[in-house]
């Protein structure tokens, strides 16, 4: 009984993980909506403000991270390398730099708690009060 | 107290300064390697020898953001096939007018091919090399400004593209490497890209002068010696035809991607034409299919390029030119003539975050001289 128990709520953790998995997260001051597609464009390098038209600073994870993997294929829906070979075509033509890349989910807090433009993304479990969910994948 | 502030000011002023001089260094390379795969082929610059050099590159970029919307890129490149020794690829400033303009001024890349801006950059395409049909015409680099202005058209991005410079340098025709310059180039180049699919147009114009008089025909003739007599007989009309001296020369690219459902597909057509001149119009193409395996994407290729003989320039004096004159005329016009198609299979392997392996296998088969000549080639492209 107590091993069902367990195997069911160890499913449901499980499974709850798998909803939620990383959290958007912008300034709380920043009131703009920001839909999949302006996410994609403005991590892209494609757009550079919000719906309102202030400016964007998008803030992404370092390389190599689970979440930033995790990022990069549902939202972005490209693989490392070809995001690579994305942003070696504007970086060596001078049309444009990758987002910044910050070292883990407290770095991207510590940012976007303290940049109204900055706009990143964390593992759901790190949000806190210091910034607010916009979206969630 | 007063100075100290002072000095506290100007101190903070200084460790201020940098942080606007924003560096980001970035580089590429490619290392590969390559050989002909019988003793008497010849393509792109391999023989039967394996060669290390021949396609191998070094890069490195310096882009400083001046702040205020005003940034310098130099790029810094050494080509194998130059023996490495460096020079400056581009070096240009750039400024953002606005959201929408951005000029750049100084030396830039000809926006001829889809691929131009980047094609020294291999780590951004699967080809080992970009279709050498299409994109070995050269006059890769320019001095002059563009003007970018990027928008969104409904669910497309428009990328559109005003050039105009000049461009002073050497030229491979009919076998030679001769001085080269077109002025007045004028161009316009419109991208628009949805997240699977681009369209691309090109259009250049410029005057084009090509120093053809070195040619030399036999032990004995050069193409300015042929010139002078005719000139001298009294046919400039003639010599007009032939010569290359601020010509009207005009350049077509269109082109298309497509990227879906891990498929792959790339196409280019090109026409150049130098009015009033010995040089043909050449007209190629070029189109790939490609499928990606998480981290292997192999592909095929075919190219064309067709370069047609002018035989209007000598056809009214095929009864009037004495020999040898007349000979040296139709062999200076027939030394245009080009028909070749090339087909490539090949590999891309990405083995490392910042890495791919790559190897391709190109077939030429030039109609003309009725041979066939293949070229095996791999090798590592990076960035950094």
């Amino acid at each position: 009984m107590n091993i069902i128990k367990t195997l069911l709520l160890l499913s449901a953790l499980l499974s709850g993980a798998a909803i939620a998995d990383i959290s958007v997260v912008v300034n709380p001051a920043n009131a703009n909506a920001v839909s999949a597609d302006e996410l994609s464009r403005l991590f892209l390098g494609r757009a550079s403000s919000f719906a309102d038209g202030t400016k964007a600073t998008p803030l992404n994870l370092a390389e190599g991270l689970p979440a930033r993997d995790e990022f990069d294929s549902k939202v972005l829906s490209r693989s490392a390398s070809q995001l690579k070979a994305y942003w070696s075509k504007l970086v060596f033509t001078g049309k444009g730099t990758p987002p910044k890349e910050l070292v883990d989910d407290a770095a991207v807090k510590a940012a976007v708690a303290s940049d109204a433009s900055a706009i990143g993304y964390i593992s759901s479990a790190s949000v806190d009060g210091s910034v607010k969910v916009v979206a969630t994948f | 107290m007063f100075k100290k502030s002072l000095l506290a000011v100007s101190l903070a002023g200084l460790l201020a300064a940098p942080a606007y001089a924003d560096v980001t260094i970035n580089g590429f390379a490619s290392i590969n390697a390559g050989i002909a795969l019988d003793k008497n082929d010849s393509l792109y610059g391999y023989d039967d020898s394996l060669d290390f050099k021949n396609e191998s590159l070094f890069a490195i970029q310096i882009m400083s953001d001046l702040g205020e919307k005003l940034s310098v890129t130099a790029q810094l490149m050494g080509r194998g096939s130059n023996d490495f020794d460096v020079g400056f690829e581009w070096a240009f400033i750039s400024y953002q007018i606005n959201d929408d303009w951005r000029i750049n001024a100084g030396r830039l890349r000809t926006p001829f091919y889809k691929y131009s801006d980047f094609r020294d950059v291999g780590y951004s395409y699967d080809w080992l090399r970009v279709p050498q049909s299409v994109y070995g015409l050269g006059y890769d680099n320019i001095e002059g400004v563009s003007l970018y202005h990027t928008t969104q058209l409904g669910s497309f991005d428009s990328s559109l593209q005003f050039v105009a410079g000049t461009y002073d340098g050497i030229g491979y025709i009919s076998g030679n490497d001769l001085n080269v310059k077109f002025n007045d180039i004028v161009g316009v180049t419109w991208e628009l890209s949805q997240d699977w699919f681009s369209v691309r147009a090109a259009y250049l114009a410029a005057k084009v002068t090509i120093g053809i008089d070195s040619i030399q025909l036999n032990a004995t003739t050069t193409v300015g010696g042929v010139l002078a007599g005719l000139s001298n007989a009294g046919l400039d009309a003639l010599v007009s035809e032939i010569d290359v001296a601020d010509e009207n020369g005009a350049f077509l690219g269109l082109g298309f991607t497509l990227d879906k459902n891990d498929w792959l597909v790339v196409a280019e057509y090109t026409t150049v034409k130098v009015s009033k001149s010995f040089v043909g119009d050449k007209e190629s193409y070029y189109g790939s299919v490609g499928h990606r395996f998480d981290k292997l994407t192999p592909y095929v290729s075919y190219e064309k390029e067709k370069r047609d003989v002018k035989t209007a320039i000598y056809t009214p004096y095929t009864t009037t030119l004495p020999q040898p004159t007349l000979g040296a005329v139709v062999g200076i016009v027939q030394s245009q003539n080009r028909d070749a198609n090339t087909y490539n299979v090949g590999l891309r392997y990405d083995f490392h975050p910042s890495a791919a392996f790559k190897v391709q296998y190109s077939s030429e088969d030039n109609n003309i001289a009725d041979v066939r000549q293949s070229v095996l080639a791999l090798g590592v492209d990076l960035v950094f």
